[in-house]
């Protein structure tokens, strides 16, 4: 009886047509596909990415070397040197993240009482030579000119919920 | 003494006191810990930061647990809802002008404020007005100021006023615009002064020279000594990353109490200077190239072989710096002797060693540096103790003070004390001796000792020397102390040995406030060229003295540069140059290094090394090293040991600086400490004619690491440039203030401004040795003439 | 070292003297607000850091104790002031007697603010004086070392056009 039963299905080709019915179901459906890399999902602003160091509008940096993002690293990935600028005020002589070791928690951010360190949007880079993993304070600050603008909407869009 | 305690409870303890003792010292005891800002166990109560309210039974309001005295029966809650509500609403109002600036104060992480914030504040300020700012004086190189962090709790005018005896910080103006300074542009002068950075439970003083260059939690901490004085203060080196980059004072009451001198606080900064020797270098005909280790060890071995075997192992010295390690100075009299020279000295400032046999086995303190603070009275022959031994000065002050000790001293001038001095002869060291000496003996109706009877009879007494003696003769715990200066004098013998008999006869204490870290372990070790280890017999060989004027045609210097480090520089100099084989273990690399070495080794020194000093009291302290040596540079023990190993002597096989030290100290153990002089040698006392030059070793020019402290030089205290006489004597030789003057002694001389100073006795210039531009000159003790330009 | 015999004058030194036999010989400290009131009157109303130093040889004190008191009372000027020290009550007695208004001619008739002297160093208006207990007289001004109560914009007037 059982032998018979999967006879007669697999002679309608009942499996086929169930299959071909979800198939022909989603055809019509809404398309949740992203084109990457042409179209992008939305994000949220405490998204995690690639580090950057800000500035203030004046064009000062905003790092006074306090060394908590440093500290509060659960990774050790943060190096920081620091000196006595010039006109007497407390500055990095070097601020160095190794992205290898980077977990991208966003400790340093967190921790930061400046928001000099912030993790930002881009999560799309990479690395063709050994070294290139260092961040260092130029190239932190150089992505923080670059995307100020992204990163202060997003800080904006969290502060209500801090 | 036993004082009358009371019984009363803490937070349902019971706990007993002394009657009238302060609650907060009490509680401190039982480890009850109250929040506290103003309130430092060692300055006077203030009661002004009100952070330590507590809630007392009975009282209608809580009550300052530093300023209430413990008293029968109270019942005292110090975490009960209203002293929890007291002690939140004090953090506010504190906080109201404190900025929030932690994240670039270099206290942020052992701050007072910040932990007591954390643990009794509230997180919330009702105060949202703009805060207070105050405009910053300078005040030195060694404290950096940030007054708007203060918070006005008086513990670094209080720390002036009672422990560095200059009130030179004060609180001006009032209420809220009350303001912590100087109040003129004015530098703080104090040589202790930088404990004030450690009393300052903010961070409005912190040090300048380690400003902004790291967080307390990344720093590690290693225990240490302080090698610049006979006190061997105790100190905590802090170090990232191996380096060293700053150092605090240790609790130890028996020696440093919790304070230490600026020199040992800020010295390290020498350890990091440019001319800091990294690898050994040799010398290949007139040119020096850097050499490895292997092959400089081997050509320094090989250099002093030559001269044994083509001339004699006499031929061989060797001078050690006073603040070598024990180990280091065991082991370099250890290979000279082995290789069979008795040419080893430390004492390199003394200019008199004709009673050296007399001496004692360790010249120390004869009595402990707590005794100090106990003395009635007390005589300070040829000392700058409060330049030249802080610690000890800072004793001596609290027996002033709070013994109504007559402190009174007998120096080459006057000097400003930080304490009440009785009397300060000021003329001739060896006259005013002699005198007080006489005076004793007057005194006691004694016969003058056989020996000392020309020098004492001669002396002429006054007023001030008879009450001097009677002085030290009334006192129950008295001392004579042997500064510095003494040391230096070309007489010292003779001031010793009336020094030892003034002692006897007034029962005091002898003490020696020997030059240098280690002078007391040089004694012990054998760095002595007439004696061996712990007194012994040994090879005997030529002083230092000796071996200036009778250059070796070896040498082995030992962490000195020579035209500083010895009493007459530039002769040190020119013997080192007439050698012809010179091995300089040395931590820096000068031209004049240059001038006369053939290998240079680079040392380990101060946190790099491991090693034990000797402080005058006898106490044997060890350390470990804390930071990482220089360049290639290496612990003494180690260059010495394997440079043993090479000259294939036996008994190099130290396997740590430990077994350097316990070799040593076995051979110590039967040692007991008696500065006793046994010298019937009759005293001969040389007269002086003309204008004669005194002078010192400043604080901050005693050692080459000190030399090289940046931030110390820059004190008020290291500009020691001058020649100093008085208004009368600068008529008599037609010089004038300012005046551009030539100093001669002897062949030498030297361009020095001129200041009148009032201090300085007649017939006397007063010179400093071991500054830049007085090197040239003689000894510190001499016939000097003066010539305007 | 200062000098301290050119710097305070014979008059100055013999009232700081008088003042300092009034008190223990070993609390000279005693008389330093005497002796800061003395030098301040010689030195035509205000203290100068050269004073005080020459204060604090004269008493044995050290220079920062001077410092202290000279700024903590009010009545020590340390800014070079006018000769005149005119001094309104502004505490809340004579303030509700209309202090205010003694305060605002003033400043219109000298064409100064309160803290400010004269261009032709003949009046200073002392800045936030309080109670000088005067208060049944209000509104009251101190000038120089009288009382003057019940004061009016004109006998305002009157008094310091009687001002040299």
């Amino acid at each position: 009886m059982k032998l018979l039963k999967h006879y007669i299905k697999s002679f309608l080709f009942l499996e086929l047509l169930k299959g071909m019915s979800v198939t022909g179901r989603y055809l019509f459906a809404r398309k949740i596909t992203v084109q990457y890399p042409e179209e992008k999902t939305p994000m949220s602003p405490r998204f995690r990415g690639l580090h950057a160091q800000r500035r203030y509008a004046n064009g000062e940096e905003r790092c006074i070397a306090c060394k908590l993002c440093e500290a509060v690293c659960p990774a050790l990935a943060i190096t920081i040197d620091v000196t006595e600028r010039d006109d007497g005020t407390r500055r990095t002589s070097r601020y160095d993240i190794d992205l290898f070791k980077c977990i991208y928690c966003g400790f340093c951010e967190e921790a930061c009482p400046v928001d000099a360190i912030v993790e930002t949007e881009i999560f799309e880079y990479h690395f063709e030579n050994r070294g290139e993993n260092i961040m260092t304070k130029d190239k932190l600050l150089a992505i923080g000119d670059k995307y100020e603008v992204q990163i202060a909407a997003a800080k904006a869009a969290d502060a209500p919920y801090r | 003494m036993t004082e009358e305690l009371v019984t009363f409870t803490v937070n349902g303890q019971e706990l007993k006191a002394p009657k009238g003792s302060m609650l907060i010292k009490a509680t401190d005891a039982a480890d009850i810990r109250i929040p506290r800002f103003c309130y430092h166990d060692k300055l006077s109560v203030a009661a002004s930061c009100r952070m330590c309210l507590v809630d007392v039974e009975k009282a209608p309001k809580p009550m300052p647990a530093c300023a209430t005295p413990v008293m029968e029966g109270m019942v005292v809650q110090t975490r009960s809802p209203r002293a929890i509500a007291a002690q939140k609403s004090v953090m506010e109002f504190l906080l109201i002008n404190h900025p929030l600036d932690c994240p670039i104060c270099d206290q942020g992480g052992e701050c007072e404020l910040q932990d007591v914030a954390m643990g009794y504040g509230g997180d919330v300020s009702q105060y949202s007005d703009i805060k207070r700012v105050v405009f910053d004086k300078d005040i030195g190189p060694l404290i950096a100021t940030e007054l708007t962090r203060c918070i006005q709790c008086t513990r670094c005018v209080r720390f002036g006023e009672e422990i560095a005896g200059m009130r030179e910080l004060g609180a001006t103006d009032r209420g809220d615009r009350l303001v912590i300074g100087t109040f003129i542009e004015k530098s703080v002068d104090s040589e202790m002064s930088g404990n004030a950075i450690d009393v300052c439970p903010v961070g409005a003083l912190t040090a300048k020279p380690s400003r902004f260059s790291a967080r307390a939690w990344e720093m590690m901490q290693h225990p240490g000594i302080a090698p610049h004085d006979a006190v061997g203060s105790n100190v905590f080196i802090h170090t990232i990353h191996g380096k060293v980059l700053r150092v605090v004072p240790r609790d130890n009451e028996a020696i440093n109490e919790v304070w230490i001198s600026d020199r040992d606080r800020f010295s390290y900064q020498g350890l990091y200077a440019e001319d800091r020797l990294a690898v050994p270098m040799v010398k290949q005909g007139h040119e020096w190239v850097e050499s490895d280790w292997d092959n400089a060890l081997q050509l320094a071995v090989e250099g002093l072989q030559a001269i044994v075997k083509n001339d004699s192992a006499k031929q061989l010295g060797a001078w050690t710096s006073p603040s070598a390690t024990l180990e280091e100075q065991y082991l370099l009299q250890k290979l000279m002797r082995a290789m069979g020279s008795g040419n080893i000295d430390h004492r390199l400032r003394q200019a008199d060693f004709s009673d050296q046999d007399a001496a004692p086995v360790m010249p120390w303190l004869g009595q402990s540096i707590e005794n100090i603070e106990a003395l009635d009275a007390a005589l300070l022959v040829g000392s700058h103790v409060r330049k030249d031994q802080p610690m000890i000065a800072h004793r001596l002050r609290k027996a002033a003070i709070h013994n109504k000790a007559a402190i009174s001293f007998i120096n080459p001038r006057r000097f400003d004390w930080h304490f009440p001095v009785a009397h300060e002869c000021a003329t001739d060291m060896l006259a005013d001796l002699a005198a007080v000496a006489k005076a004793a003996f007057e005194l006691a109706s004694t016969p003058v000792p056989a020996h000392l009877a020309d020098v004492v009879n001669a002396a002429a007494v006054n007023d001030t020397h008879r009450q001097l003696a009677s002085d030290l003769q009334q006192a129950e715990n008295s001392s004579v102390m042997l500064g510095d200066m003494a040391h230096h004098h070309p007489q010292f013998a003779a001031i010793r040995k009336l020094a030892d008999a003034l002692a006897k006869q007034t029962a005091s204490h002898l003490a020696y406030l020997s030059e240098g870290a280690n002078s007391g372990g040089a004694w012990l070790a054998g760095a002595v060229p007439h004696r061996g280890v712990a007194g012994s017999d040994a090879i005997k060989g030529m002083t230092f003295g000796e071996m200036l004027a009778n250059p070796c045609r070896a040498l082995i210097t030992l962490n000195i540069e020579p035209e500083y480090d010895a009493l007459h520089g530039a002769d040190a100099l020119a013997a080192a140059k007439r050698a012809d084989f010179v091995v300089a273990i040395s931590s820096y690399v000068t031209d004049n290094i240059k001038s006369y070495a053939d290998v240079i080794l680079p040392l380990a020194m101060f946190t790099e090394t491991s090693g034990t000093y000797v402080n005058a009291e006898g106490v044997w302290q060890g350390f470990k090293g804390a930071s990482v040596a220089v360049g290639e540079s290496r612990p003494g023990w180690k260059i010495l040991r394997v440079m043993g190993n090479l000259l294939d002597l036996d008994g190099f096989d130290y396997v740590s600086s430990e077994d350097v030290k316990d070799e040593l100290k076995q051979q110590c153990q039967d040692i007991q400490l008696n500065n006793s002089v046994e010298c019937t040698q009759p005293v001969q006392v040389a007269k002086t004619t003309g204008l004669q030059r005194i002078g010192d070793v400043p604080l901050y020019a005693v050692d080459a690491l000190v030399r090289r402290a940046t931030q110390l030089q820059k004190t008020t205290d290291a500009q020691q440039n001058a020649a100093r006489i008085n208004a009368r004597q600068a008529t008599a030789s037609g010089v004038a203030d300012s005046d551009k003057v030539k100093v001669k002694q002897g062949e030498v001389h030297s361009y020095l401004k001129l200041i009148i100073d009032e201090a300085i006795p007649d017939n006397c210039v007063w010179v400093s040795a071991a500054v830049h531009d007085t090197l040239s000159l003689g000894p510190v003790f001499g016939t000097i003439e003066l010539e305007k330009v | 070292m200062t000098d301290t015999n050119t710097i305070l004058s014979a008059h100055t030194r013999e009232e700081i003297d008088e003042w300092i036999t009034r008190y223990p010989a070993e609390q000279k400290k005693s008389a330093l607000l005497a002796a800061l009131r003395a030098a301040q009157h010689q030195n035509n109303g205000y203290l100068t850091t050269e004073l005080m130093d020459a204060v604090a040889d004269y008493l044995a004190l050290t220079k920062i104790e001077v410092y202290e008191v000279a700024s903590f009372y009010s009545m020590y000027e340390l800014n070079p002031v006018a000769r005149h020290n005119v001094a309104v009550c502004t505490n809340v007695c004579c303030m509700l007697m209309g202090s205010d208004t003694i305060v605002d001619h003033l400043e219109k008739k000298l064409d100064i603010k309160l803290g400010e002297s004269t261009a032709d160093g003949r009046i200073y208006l002392k800045v936030e004086e309080e109670c000088l207990a005067a208060c049944a007289g209000g509104p009251m001004m101190q000038v120089n070392h009288k009382y003057y109560t019940d004061l009016t914009p004109e006998k305002v007037d009157e008094i310091i056009d009687a001002l040299e």
